[in-house]
């Protein structure tokens, strides 16, 4: 039984979070899910909550997700991060890879969300 | 006229966003160069509102849009439509080609081309939206319009007040930005079943269905 | 659609009709095995088909597996869309060639390709790829496209101010030369040059320069009044402006006009040696007179000559010669 754990969902789109949200709790139950829309929000919650993992879209207004991901590698160095984006290519990899972050391709899927878990929990 | 609650806007918004994300996906592999594409908003509108939407947004006065039209059958019938102001599209060919486009207007080969921009983007959109409706559905292959907005909305067969859904796409390649639209031309039994399809969506993400 | 044959007959006739076409015909079953591979993709392939058939399609063609040709089958097999593979974006994906030669120099026929779903009862859903050889409208496009890159270079406008470049100069002074000496009117030329333009480009650097010039050009050639007049670049910093049917005088006016309208763009200069520290220009005046014919050259030196006189005496001013 892992111990319960914090993980912070960051879409611009409410059904995203929502997905997100339903597919985290239907494999552990007791996790906390914490919600951001912007790139700003997710470093404020983030500074405040202290997640274990954060789920980052790329693609959202303001901020972005790859710049908010590159403050938050910065300030919080130990959270680990995973890019969300339906748009998966050479440079997003790299970009990725260089900043020591995985990513997620879009659409959510329950599956996804399991594996991501189960590849964070081997860490 | 037919309209979306917030959340329903939302989760439409989120399919298209990952369809064309994907479309993007597609087509940097083709240029070998980051491609970005993202849909900020969706409107429902009649098909004459839309044209005078086409028109606000072309460099030239009433005419000069250049589009890709797809049919779609199935579970659903729809028209989809690619749109882009015609200098626009010769700015996507050539940074897609990778060469000056000399003339004014795209030769028979760069209208190929154009043509399956359009399909990549088109089959992409409608292809994340059965998938996620779970329905199935078969497509024609793309034909090329030229003209003012309304020339090319009319093509697809529809009336004047026929429910056009738009999207507004941006489009982002080697710091160009360039803006266009997708017009999906849908009947009222269409434009049920899309909403019927995205509350069942919405439930399952919930975990309600 | 078709008459009533017997199925075997059927099946032959249209067999028969797919290895007539023109056109490369694979079919790939649900799992992506070939199914049908036709005449025309033997030929062109070199691939028989004891080496095609019921093989996995990415191994018969490992270059394709990850790009646009995948993605395509993908979109037909399990989304039951067709998809275009235009030439201009995809430029020869399959390995096809027209002949051993063209083989042996590794130069493929230029393809457009489809990827259509075919529903087939009982099994899974099959796609068809069509392969169409547009090899010759390739070809002819690129013709087009050379022709009207060397029609443009040979246009009569100069890349950088817009105005009339020194090849149009060249033309029309010839012709205004030919007209002033039939109708007997006066023509007169001025040559217009920067004053210490290398000082100029020394100092704000090449880019302003290049404004300086795009700038002054079109200030001048605003002034022109008639059709016939012509305002070109004729050299780095050296403007020409042909005046048919005019006189020293009226030359002289439209050159002092010009003089103070440069002064007037207020084009700051450090390095030019005048007080106020702005961009002028010097300008020399050669007039035929109706009376004492020249050819060009004459003209053209006399022009020149002015002009040297002009920036001898001083700079920022006129100076009018008759040529002789």
């Amino acid at each position: 039984m892992t111990p319960t754990k914090t993980v912070l969902i960051v879409d611009d789109s409410r059904v995203s979070r929502l997905m997100a949200r339903q597919y985290i709790g239907a494999l552990h139950a007791d996790w906390i899910v914490e919600e951001a829309a912007t790139g700003e929000e997710a470093l404020v919650k983030a500074r405040a909550v202290g997640p274990d993992l954060v789920l980052m879209d790329v693609n959202m207004p303001g901020m972005g997700g790859i710049a908010a991901a590159e403050q938050l590698r910065q300030e919080l160095p130990a959270i680990p991060i995973s890019l969300l984006t339906a748009n998966v290519q050479a440079a997003t990899r790299e970009r990725a890879t260089l900043l020591g972050i995985g990513f997620m391709e879009k659409p959510i899927t329950e599956a996804r969300i399991a594996q991501l878990l189960s590849t964070l929990e081997a860490a | 006229m037919f309209a979306l609650s917030e959340l329903e806007n939302d989760a439409l918004i989120e399919i298209f966003n990952i369809g064309v994300g994907q479309a993007a996906s597609s087509m940097s592999a083709i240029v070998n160069e980051a491609v970005h594409m993202s849909v900020p908003s969706v409107s429902f509108i009649n098909r004459a509102e839309a044209a005078r939407l086409l028109d606000g947004k072309s460099a030239e006065p009433a005419g000069a849009i250049c589009g890709v039209s797809q049919h779609y059958e199935g579970a659903f019938s729809t028209e989809a439509i690619l749109m882009f102001p015609e200098d626009k599209s010769l700015e996507i060919v050539r940074l897609m080609v990778g060469e000056a486009v000399s003339q004014k207007e795209l030769t028979e080969m760069e209208q190929e081309a154009m043509c399956e921009i359009g399909n990549i983007i088109l089959n992409s959109c409608v292809g994340t939206l059965a998938n996620i409706f779970q329905r199935e559905l078969q497509g024609s292959l793309p034909q090329y319009h030229v003209g003012t907005s309304d020339e090319i909305l009319i093509a697809s067969g529809s009336l004047a007040d026929t429910v056009v859904l738009m999207l507004h796409i941006d489009f982002l390649l080697e710091k160009h930005q360039i803006h266009g639209y997708v017009a999906f031309v849908l009947d009222i039994s269409a434009l049920h079943d899309l909403k019927e399809q995205i509350n069942l969506y919405i439930a399952r993400a919930m975990g309600q269905a | 659609m078709m008459s009533r044959l017997p199925d075997a007959h059927r099946l032959h006739l249209l067999h028969s009709v797919l290895c007539a076409v023109n056109l490369g015909a694979i079919v790939l079953d649900g799992d992506r095995r070939v199914v049908l591979w036709n005449a025309w993709m033997i030929k062109h392939s070199g691939l028989g088909h004891d080496k095609v058939i019921g093989a996995d399609f990415f191994s018969v063609c490992p270059g394709l597996r990850g790009g646009r040709v995948e993605s395509a089958i993908q979109q037909a097999l399990y989304n039951n869309f067709p998809s275009l593979l235009s030439q201009t974006l995809n430029k020869a994906p399959f390995a096809l060639y027209a002949s051993p030669v063209a083989a042996a120099r590794n130069e493929r026929i230029q393809q457009a390709v489809e990827v259509t779903p075919i529903a087939v009862e009982g099994a899974a859903r099959h796609c068809l790829i069509q392969i169409n050889d547009v090899s010759i409208a390739v070809g002819r496009e690129k013709l087009l496209r050379e022709q009207a890159m060397v029609l443009r270079t040979q246009t009569f406008a100069d890349g950088l101010t817009g105005i009339a470049n020194r090849r149009h100069f060249d033309v029309a002074i010839e012709k205004e030369h030919r007209r002033a000496k039939r109708g007997g009117t006066p023509l007169s030329l001025l040559m217009i040059d920067i004053d210490h333009f290398k000082a100029y480009n020394d100092h704000y650097g090449h880019q302003k320069g290049d404004q300086c010039l795009i700038q002054v050009a079109a200030a001048l050639a605003a002034m022109l009044k008639r059709p016939c007049d012509l305002m070109a670049r004729y050299g780095g910093e050296e403007f020409a402006m042909i005046l048919p049917e005019t006189d020293v005088e009226q030359a002289t006016l439209m050159a002092e006009a010009i003089r103070a309208r440069t002064q007037e763009l207020a084009i700051p200069h450090e390095r030019n040696h005048d007080a106020a520290q702005q961009v002028t220009v010097s300008i020399g005046i050669a007039t035929q007179k109706v009376d004492a014919p020249a050819d060009i050259e004459a003209l053209i030196g006399a022009a020149d000559r002015a002009l040297y006189l002009a920036k001898r005496n001083g700079r920022n001013r006129t100076e009018a010669l008759l040529p002789c």
